[in-house]
This record gives structure tokens, C-alpha cells and sequence, in this order.
């Protein structure tokens, strides 16, 4: 449980000004836990014996929920396993009381009633999981996510998880053992916090799902559920035939209710027994169909795993120790989908100051402030208008930069998110940029009496239009989500589904791609025809869409688009080999080759919608 | 007011051509833009020697007419997103065509005060996404919108005094800008509504 205590981390974090402000944020939270699904043997999987620790992987999970701050627990246990339940509760470093439930139904009440006595955030969660204690970190401790999941892109990490959809930062579907969905781009992973204020849509949405399950109900949600193991045992004969043919065969050659041989049909009720009372994911099918803003914290490369006997709590375990969580914790501070330049020519270091700052105890917005700073000793140097005052714009500009990167992974990494750092990140970013057009227009009159102020003029109307471009689509897409109609909780089918266009994002292509089927994914619908100016659209879409699937393609297509790291770049280098003239034709020829490939790209997804 | 409304950055003269022009009109927001951006778009293309004032003064009069006339729609729409980005695109180069044609030494008073206009469009677009909150009214009636800023630059250019006219708006609406929106930041940093960050994923920050 002490992983991340000798890594040192914590300590330095401790130091951090706003370390206790946020500790004390989060003193009311509490947490709901489910010890509902059987192990391999038929008994609870959360009581699982992890022997070298000397507890259960529940012992580990309520050690690993105090130390982030959960103060409060409640465990949702089935009658034959509530005394051992209540033995490991007692011996909880928080209080912890059991709650007997017979069936899902029972579950989701339970939850409701929870839901309305919380005071303040609540976490529900699965109490058989084994992960790393910042993966919790990353959905408890992270003020960014307000109500949200802990999910993955991971096949092997959502093994037994329930399939999600998610597009712009926002879960738009999901599914359950009663829920099916169309198109997931990631799974659940069984966490979710639930924010104070949407703790009465929580408590509405668990009971009115324990209704669908319970009573008259319970025939039309078993149903659903053995059309689900319908889908899997299909899925399973299609595998095992193109194993055994090398052809993968067609869906209507597979048959309704196919033979299949024993190693599957035993898979095919592993997978029953450990997602048939997933009573966490038919709530965040209740909170996203209530019309709540769900967001998501990414595992990333953290250690996950739902073991389900001795043998493979051994094998997480090993896996578990292996991997240096700080290190781990270290790389996911480093953004996700970053540009080409940033990824592979800042962040490899940048990481590490961005520790040294953490131990340090700085603030990210400090690290802000001093970017900024530098950004203006560029600006002078520029200024001066000489070859060396050039070189050493230059050179001070990605100084800037590389603070820049380390702002943000100190904040990630230390969990520090200010409501004034967001805002300073942005404001100094744009600052440094446009200080350092007019640095190098007074530079370039001054020292090679060239007058470029016009080249300058176009180029911040240039930059300031690319990004006006990018936040307008962004909002035009935000407003298009936001209007969905949200569906019933009694519907089990997503039926017309989301449209058929690409994927909103790059993250979002690369999640979709690829993955095991989910337990709760139906057979995909056939993409209607288009013609016309649609069809063509549509067929670019696709085009483009594909390109993310190379990493070769998927970098040009960044590095074309000209992101900050590569316009910095190009800035630094054109600087200090040629005059301040270069440098705004060479801002001004990429960038607005890259405003016509971003503008038409997304005419076309505008045009296939 | 929508997000893509903020960003549209209306000025009073747009509102109001928007309720009366506007309504009686039967074209979309999205074709009036494009439509009313167009003589601007040659007039910026056309070489500076061959363009007169009056030419380009005229070009922003049928861009104010026309795209101002959309004023207020919020229609939504696969293609609203293109607006906001073409009413800069042709704010920013009018204000630089405006100076090429007038007094080009003017061009360093050009360049600070599309730094400031770029600082007040950015600051609309982070308030929004952080702090769920639009600029007050009175800032964008301040700033007197696209519309506003374009004709009063363009009868200045052709008075010969639009050189002098960015100077009075840089030390007048600057620190007017900074101070409200340093205002509205230490409000919501004192105050107990959380920021909200969307789009983390968004490519380019």
C-alpha cells in the first residue's frame, strides 16, 4: 500500500502551498463499494488473499481510499459472503459498515439510499480490483473531473469492463448488463466519483434502474442479458473459425446459437459471472442518460487488474511490482496528444524538471510566471537587432517553451490545478507569442533595416484567426452534443445510434480502433449509402480518419497543422540562421497552408454530418 | 448568449441592423457572412496601389450591412462554427489594409492594437471555457463589436486620421480590457464555482 509513499513524491507534494487547501477539500468525500461478483471458485473476489501484504485486494483498496482521503465507506456484499465482508471492514483504517443485498436490484438500491445520505462527493466503486494507488488518484484527487469514470482504451485493462462512448471530454453513452451500445470507444472500469450536485440525479437514476431489474421487470432484464451471452458466444464460434480457417467469416454464416468447445463455453461464463452484477456501470448509463456532463480520467499506463483466482491475483501482482509507479506517474504528467516537436523534442526532459520542481515544492503557476519571463528576455534579445541578439532570442524562446511543457506536467503531476493556473497558462502562452513577433519586427528595423511590421501584423491576424478556428468548431461541436436527446433509462438498445461520421478527435480514432469486443457491444450497424457531395465528404472523412492509424501519418498530419511546439521551433531556427524577414514568411506560408488543411477538414467532417 | 454568439463579438451597430435588416432577411447566418465578407476578401487581395480608400471603406460598409444583418441569429447548424473565424479573419486584415493604404509608419501602432484585440477575442473564448461565464455586456459595447471598431477605423481612414485613432483606442480600451478581465479572474478564483476544463484533449494549447 506504500508504493507511492517511499517514492518521495508525496512528501515534496506536502511542501506545495495549495497541498493542504486540497486536502482539506476533500474531507467529506465517501465511497460506495460493490463485493458482488464471485471469483473463478464461486467466492468473493474482492477477499482475495495478497499474502506478501497480509491482507485482501478490499483490505488494499479501503488502505489505498483513506490515504486519498475517502473518510467514509460502505460495502454492498451478498448474504453468504457478509461475515467475512464485515471482518475485513472492521479492520478498515476508515469507517466502514457492510450492507447485505441479495440481488443488483438490491444494489441499486442500496446505492440510492447512499446517494441521499452523502453530504459531499461520492465515489462508487468495485471492490476486487487491484490498480495502482495514482490510477485512483487520477479520478479521485483530480479537481478536473467533477462527476466522472476511471476508463481505458486498454483491451487488456478492460477485460471485464463495460464499453463507453465518449466525445470532446464527455461520455455520451454507455452500456450495462441491461444497456447495449453502438460504437464504444472506451471501457469503464468500474470508478466512478459522483459530485456533490448530482448526488439527487444519482440517487433518481439508481432507483429507478433497480426497478428495471427488479419485479415485473427482472424477465425483460435477464433477457437482455442473455442476448448479450448470445453475442459472445457468436463472436466466440467467429474467432475460433477464422483461427482454424484463416478466413473470417461472414455474420450471416454464423449461427443463432452456435456449438462451441469447452475452453470457450467456460470463457463465455467467466465473463457471465464477472460482469452480470455490474451495478456501477448501469449507473453511469443513469447519470449520462439523466443528461449529467460525465467525464473521464484515463488510466494511461497505471497497473489494473480485476484478478479472479489465486493464480492470477500471483500474475497481477508480479506485474504490480514490476512497475515504478512514480515512473509511470511521471509519464502520464506528460500530455496525452501533443504535437511532434513537444513530444519528442521537449517532454523527454521536460519531464524531469518538472519533478525537480515537484520536490522543490513549486507551484505550476510559478513555472508559469517564469516562462513568461523568459518569453520577454527573448522579446529583448530579438529587439536588439543583431546576429548574436538573434541567436540568443533564440535559444531563450525555447527556454520559454520547454516551461512551458513544464508547467503543465508539474500540474498533472503533482495534481495541482489552479482555476487562475488554467487561465495563465493560456493568457502567458499567447503573451510570449505575439511579444516575440514585435521583439523580432523592432529587431529586424533596427538591425537589418527591414521594415516587417506588416509581415508581423499578418501574422498575428493569421494565428489569432487559426485558433478563433479551432475553438469556434470546438464550440459548434459542444452545442451539437449537448442538443442529443437523451434516452430512456427503460431502453435497452441504443438504436439509431451516433452518426455515422469519424471520430471527433485523433484520441478518439486510435481508441476506436482495434479493441476486444466489449461484453455489451452490439454487431455494428450498416453505415447508410451517401451520394453526392456527402458521399465524397464522407469518404474524406474516412480518408482522414485513416491517416491516424499510422504513426507516420498521424505525426505528418500534426506537424502540418503547425501546433506551438513546431511554430516556436520554426521561429528559434529561422531566427537565428536568417533575418526576422524569414521568419514571418516562414510563420506565414506554413501557417496558412495549415489553416486551409484544418478549414477544409473540417468543412468535409461538416459536410458528412 | 451561445458560446459562437461571444465569439462573434457583435457591436451595437450589428445588434441593431441584426432586429431590423436582419429579420426581414430570409439567408442564413453562415451565406450573409460569407456573402457580405466577399468585396472585403478582393478588397484585401487587390494590390495596394491600385486600391483606393474610399474602395476598401466601401468593401467594410457592405461587410457591416450584410454580415450584421445575421447579428443575433444563434442558429445552430453544422457550419455555425465557420462565422467567428471569418469575421476575424477579415476584422484583423481590414484594420492592416486600412494602415497599408493610409500611413504604412503606422503599421507598429497597427500590430499593438491587434495584439489588444486578439487579447480581448482570446479572453472571451477562456472565460467562457473556464469560468462558464461570458464577458460583461458593457466590455464588448466598449470595444464597439467588429462592426463598430470597422466603422469608425474606416471614416477615420478616410479623415487621415486612423494612425493617430488606433493610439487613442490602445490607451483607452487597453487597460480597460486587462483590468476587467484581471477583475473577473481574482472574482472567480475567490469564489466557490469550480473551473470546468474541457477539450483537454484539444491539440493545440
Amino acid at each position: 500500500m506504500s508504493i507511492a509513499a517511499h517514492s518521495g513524491r508525496p512528501a515534496a507534494v506536502d511542501r506545495a502551498p495549495g497541498a493542504r487547501r486540497r486536502a482539506a477539500a476533500w474531507a467529506g468525500a465517501s465511497a460506495l463499494l460493490y463485493a458482488t461478483t464471485a471469483d473463478a471458485g464461486g467466492g468473493p473476489a474482492a477477499l482475495l488473499r495478497l499474502d506478501a501484504e497480509g491482507t485482501t485486494i478490499l483490505g488494499r483498496l479501503l488502505g489505498q481510499l483513506a490515504d486519498l482521503g475517502v473518510r467514509r465507506v460502505w460495502i454492498v456484499t451478498r448474504p453468504a459472503w457478509a461475515d467475512a465482508v464485515r471482518r475485513e471492514a472492521a479492520g478498515a483504517p476508515q469507517p466502514a459498515d457492510v450492507i447485505v443485498a441479495a440481488d443488483i436490484a438490491d444494489d441499486l438500491r442500496a446505492t440510492a439510499d447512499v446517494a441521499g445520505r452523502a453530504s459531499d462527493r461520492l465515489i462508487v466503486g468495485r471492490s476486487d480490483v487491484l490498480a495502482h494507488r495514482e490510477a485512483l488518484a487520477g479520478l479521485l484527487a483530480d479537481p478536473r473531473v467533477t462527476t466522472g469514470v476511471l476508463a481505458t482504451t486498454s483491451g487488456r485493462r478492460g477485460r471485464w469492463a463495460y464499453r463507453t462512448r465518449s466525445a470532446r471530454g464527455r461520455m455520451l453513452s454507455a452500456s450495462s448488463p441491461f444497456h447495449s451500445i453502438r460504437r464504444p470507444s472506451h471501457f469503464f472500469l468500474g470508478f466512478l466519483k459522483v459530485d456533490r450536485r448530482d448526488l439527487a440525479t444519482l440517487e433518481e437514476a439508481a432507483g429507478r434502474l433497480a426497478e428495471l431489474a427488479d419485479g415485473p421487470g427482472r424477465a425483460r432484464f435477464e433477457e437482455e442479458l442473455a442476448r448479450k451471452v448470445v453475442v459472445w458466444r457468436r463472436r466466440r464460434w467467429q474467432l475460433a473459425r477464422a483461427a482454424q480457417t484463416g478466413l473470417w467469416p461472414d455474420p450471416e454464416e454464423i449461427p443463432l446459437d452456435p456449438p462451441l468447445d469447452p475452453a470457450d463455453e467456460a470463457d463465455v461464463a467467466e465473463r457471465l459471472r464477472a460482469t452480470r452484477d455490474d451495478a456501477g456501470a448501469m449507473l453511469v448509463v443513469g447519470l449520462v442518460r439523466s443528461g449529467v456532463h460525465v467525464s473521464s480520467s484515463y488510466l494511461r499506463n497505471f497497473f489494473y487488474a480485476r484478478p479472479r483466482s489465486p493464480e492470477e491475483l500471483a500474475e497481477a501482482q508480479a506485474e504490480l511490482a514490476a512497475l515504478d509507479e512514480d515512473a509511470v506517474l511521471l509519464d502520464a504528467a506528460v500530455k496525452g496528444a501533443d504535437g511532434f516537436f513537444t513530444t519528442y523534442f521537449v517532454s523527454p526532459y521536460s519531464k524531469y524538471i518538472a519533478r525537480f520542481a515537484a520536490r522543490r515544492g513549486w507551484t505550476p503557476n510559478v513555472v508559469t510566471t517564469i516562462s513568461m519571463a523568459i518569453g520577454a528576455g527573448a522579446t529583448a534579445a530579438f529587439a536588439i537587432g543583431s546576429r548574436a541578439g538573434l541567436i540568443a532570442g533564440a535559444v531563450l524562446l525555447q527556454a520559454a517553451f520547454t516551461m512551458d511543457c513544464v508547467d503543465g506536467q508539474l500540474a498533472r503531476y503533482t495534481r495541482q490545478f489552479s482555476k487562475l493556473g488554467a487561465w495563465l497558462d493560456s493568457i502567458f502562452d499567447r503573451g510570449k507569442e505575439y511579444l516575440v513577433y514585435a521583439g523580432l519586427a523592432i529587431g529586424s528595423t533596427r538591425g537589418f533595416g527591414v521594415d516587417v511590421w506588416t509581415l508581423a501584423c499578418a501574422a498575428i491576424a493569421l494565428q489569432t484567426a487559426r485558433h478563433m478556428v479551432d475553438f469556434s468548431y470546438a464550440a459548434g461541436r459542444h452545442e451539437a452534443i449537448a442538443a442529443l436527446p437523451l434516452r430512456d433509462l427503460a431502453e435497452p438498445d441504443e438504436r439509431d445510434g451516433p452518426p455515422a461520421a469519424a471520430a471527433e478527435t485523433e484520441a478518439e480514432a486510435q481508441a476506436a480502433e482495434g479493441e476486444l469486443p466489449g461484453p455489451a457491444e452490439r454487431a455494428e450497424p450498416p453505415e447508410p449509402e451517401r451520394r453526392g457531395l456527402r458521399g465524397i465528404a464522407a469518404a474524406g472523412v474516412r480518408f482522414i480518419t485513416r491517416l491516424e492509424k499510422r504513426p507516420a501519418t498521424r505525426w505528418a498530419k500534426r506537424i502540418v497543422a503547425l501546433p506551438i511546439g513546431e511554430r516556436f521551433a520554426l521561429i528559434s531556427i529561422t531566427a537565428a540562421l536568417f533575418t526576422p524577414r524569414t521568419t514571418f514568411i516562414a510563420l506565414l506560408a506554413w501557417g496558412g497552408f495549415a489553416a486551409c488543411y484544418s478549414v477544409g477538414g473540417r468543412v468535409m467532417r461538416s459536410v458528412a454530418r | 448568449m451561445t458560446p459562437l454568439q461571444v465569439y462573434r463579438d457583435d457591436g451595437p451597430l450589428a445588434a441593431w441592423l441584426g432586429r431590423t435588416v436582419g429579420a426581414a432577411l430570409r439567408l442564413g447566418e453562415v451565406p450573409l457572412t460569407l456573402l457580405g465578407a466577399l468585396p472585403l476578401v478582393v478588397a484585401l487581395a487587390w494590390p495596394l496601389s491600385a486600391l483606393t480608400t474610399g474602395a476598401a471603406a466601401l468593401a467594410v460598409a457592405v461587410l457591416v450591412l450584410v454580415a450584421g444583418a445575421a447579428s443575433g441569429r444563434a442558429e445552430p447548424g453544422r457550419f455555425a462554427w465557420v462565422t467567428p473565424p471569418v469575421l476575424r479573419a477579415v476584422e484583423y486584415g481590414a484594420f492592416i489594409k486600412l494602415v497599408a493604404l493610409t500611413d504604412g509608419d503606422w503599421m507598429p501602432a497597427c500590430y499593438a492594437f491587434l495584439a489588444l484585440l486578439a487579447f480581448h477575442h482570446y479572453d472571451a473564448v477562456y472565460r467562457l471555457r473556464h469560468q462558464r461565464l461570458e464577458p460583461p455586456a458593457w466590455v464588448r459595447w466598449a470595444g464597439g463589436g467588429w462592426d463598430g471598431r470597422l466603422v469608425v477605423a474606416s471614416a477615420l481612414a478616410l479623415a487621415g486620421a486612423l494612425g493617430p485613432g488606433l493610439l487613442v483606442a490602445i490607451v483607452v480600451l487597453g487597460p480597460a480590457f486587462v483590468a476587467e478581465s484581471v477583475v473577473s479572474w481574482l472574482r472567480f478564483v475567490a469564489a466557490e464555482r469550480v473551473a470546468t476544463y474541457e477539450d483537454e484533449d484539444v491539440q493545440d494549447e
